[in-house]
């Protein structure tokens, strides 16, 4: 193949090379695991994971180049693509890579009574006041519009009833403790790092606000996809055998001992176990692979960017349609009906329609799915966004 | 007016050095604000023309948010995102420097703030390199020291002896000096100790 090149490895090294983000998250498990257990390698890849401490930092290096790909917030990714945060550098989304996995944890002592309650939430926020404060982790961030959601379900507006800030997902516990904040909504394991330091109480899941809720996917730079599509593909087909791996409930104790390095997610193993599939049942649990949770529906891009405008975090007149063109699942088909994933039949579902679990059309065997109701029983319909 | 520049780094003697160097070129008005002590919602209340950040802080996000309040802009400007020389946005980067205009401070005093800052933070990754190398250094010397004292023990041999045992082996068998010391060393340590009777031992 490459025999003449002078320096094969030094080649080698230049052409296989893919940079990708990850935070300290449950949800970066498959990209940790695909990384350590070598499904990048056997992709002939040479995957540089990088830990980042904030969503800045992925956004910029995303921006600059310093990164290829990232698992990411989708509402920051769509944020990026419109240009509100830095230079709009051109980003697709060919993968997902979660759902579900957060929680919404309130103060131990405001917590009393309130689970699964957010009309009783919503009283104690009025009881509270002025100076009720809830964290999330990213303005544009899943769990700022999914407590948004909930909380506005029950008659509550944010910074009309409650002020949201942001807090990094390890600062919550310490918010908690000063009394900052009263509760946040963030990705696991925090909500149950609170739990554990006696700081906190876990009151909803992302599947109280919408079972089955999209969670992180995986932003790429368009540069990187158009010049080394091979090398995305395999990436993705690496980050795919890593969730067939992350999801079986008999591998969540493998999963959780390895994110709990100081490396990666640096807390107790348990309190990351508890979020998969294998941990305790009826917790809050991401989502790796069943459900087509990798599978970058457009019409959940559509989703999140009618909530952003719903909340004024982008502006009126901004093309949506054009905005959701940034998932990609023609990418993902190419890469992956190869190595026998199945592929929906439709790139965009009516939301909120699945009371029940169902079955999905799709190629070459329909995808067994589950519910993926709305709190407020709303049903989205991606064609009525304009 | 001086512009008023905040730093946000929980290393105060490198907070210490760049506000010194930002002070000698003339940037009088720089206050230092360790994240782990203050919270980050409070710096707004500071009025800053320019924030200075470590980009290995976890407090950026929540900065971003206070700072898109404040001034109710549609997102927060980066600075060297706004440079168009894209090595010096690589620079600032690798050095882990994340800046923010938030008023009219000249793009001529920007860059010369940032490249104090990257500088800084370089200097700061070397130094803890050299300090690593050091320490690797030492630990070496430490190693020869040991195998020397067990040579002259066992051998009968002068320490310059020792030494040119310990040299001529190394380069007979084309290995470093403290590798060998490394194996005199492990030999003695496992004839002191029996390994029936040391439970560590693999």
């Amino acid at each position: 193949m490459s025999e003449d090149v002078k320096s094969p490895s030094v080649a080698r090294a230049t052409t296989n090379v893919a940079r990708i983000g990850v935070l300290r998250l449950t949800d970066s498990a498959p990209a940790i695991v695909a990384h350590e257990f070598g499904f990048f390698a056997d992709e002939g890849l040479d995957a540089k994971l990088s830990v980042e401490p904030s969503w800045a930092n992925v956004a910029d290096k995303l921006a600059h180049g310093a990164l290829d790909a990232a698992v990411i917030l989708p509402p920051l990714a769509l944020a990026m693509a419109l240009g509100l945060r830095g230079p709009t550098e051109p980003l697709i989304v060919p993968y997902c890579v979660s759902l579900g996995g957060n929680t919404i944890t309130l103060r131990k002592d405001v917590a009393t009574g309130l689970s699964r309650n957010a009309a009783g939430v919503v009283a104690r926020l009025r009881e509270i006041g002025a100076e009720a404060t809830l964290g999330v982790v990213h303005d544009f961030s899943t769990h700022s519009l999914l407590l948004r959601y909930w909380l506005a379900a029950a008659g509550a507006i944010a910074e009309r009833d409650y002020r949201l800030v942001v807090v990094p997902p390890a600062r919550t516990v310490e918010a908690l403790e000063t009394a900052r904040i009263v509760g946040f909504c963030a990705g696991a394991p925090w909500g149950e790092v609170a739990r554990r330091a006696g700081a906190g109480s876990t009151v909803a899941h992302s599947d109280d606000v919408w079972q089955s809720a999209p969670e992180k996917c995986l932003a790429v730079r368009e540069s990187f996809a158009a010049e080394a599509p091979d090398r995305m593909a395999g990436m993705l087909r690496a980050l795919y055998r890593a969730a067939q791996f992350c999801d079986a409930p008999e591998n969540s104790t493998y999963v959780a001992a390895l994110l709990s390095r100081r490396r990666y997610v640096g807390v107790d193993s348990h309190a990351i176990l508890s979020s998969l599939s294998g941990g305790p049942t009826g917790s809050n649990t991401s989502r790796f692979l069943k459900h087509a949770a990798t599978f970058p529906w457009r019409s959940h891009a559509l989703w999140f960017l009618a909530q952003m405008r719903r909340w004024g975090l982008i502006s009126p007149d901004a093309d949506l349609k054009a905005a959701a063109r940034l998932y990609r699942p023609d990418l993902y088909a190419a890469a992956l009906a190869p190595v026998g994933a199945p592929i929906p039949a439709s790139d965009a579902k009516i939301e909120g329609e699945h009371r029940e679990d169902w079955l999905l059309p799709a190629s070459p065997a329909p995808i067994a799915m589950r519910a993926d109701a709305f709190c407020d029983g709303a049903l989205f319909d991606p064609a009525s966004v304009a | 007016m001086s512009p008023r520049i905040i730093l946000i780094d929980s290393d105060q003697r490198r907070a210490n050095d760049l506000s010194r160097t930002l002070f000698e070129a003339g940037f009088l008005d720089v206050t230092l604000v360790d994240p782990r002590r203050v919270p980050i919602d409070s710096v707004a209340g500071l009025k800053p023309d320019l924030i200075v950040m470590d980009m290995s802080l976890p407090d950026r996000d929540a900065l971003e948010s206070v700072r898109s309040l404040a001034t109710n802009a549609r997102g927060p400007i980066v600075v060297f995102s706004n440079e168009d020389d894209p090595a010096f946005v690589a620079e600032a980067i690798a050095a882990g420097v994340s800046s923010y205009n938030l008023a009219g401070v000249s793009s001529r005093d920007m860059r010369l703030i940032l490249a104090s800052a990257i500088a800084i933070y370089r200097r700061q990754a070397n130094v803890e390199s050299e300090l690593a190398a050091a320490t690797a250094a030492l630990a070496e010397r430490r190693l020869i020291e040991r195998a020397k004292a067990a040579l002259m023990a066992r051998r009968k041999l002068s320490e310059p002896q020792a030494y040119r045992w310990l040299r001529n082996k190394a380069m007979n068998e084309s290995r470093k000096i403290a590798e060998v010391a490394a194996s005199v060393v492990a030999e003695i340590d496992a004839e002191a100790k029996p390994a029936k009777q040391d439970p560590d031992a693999p």
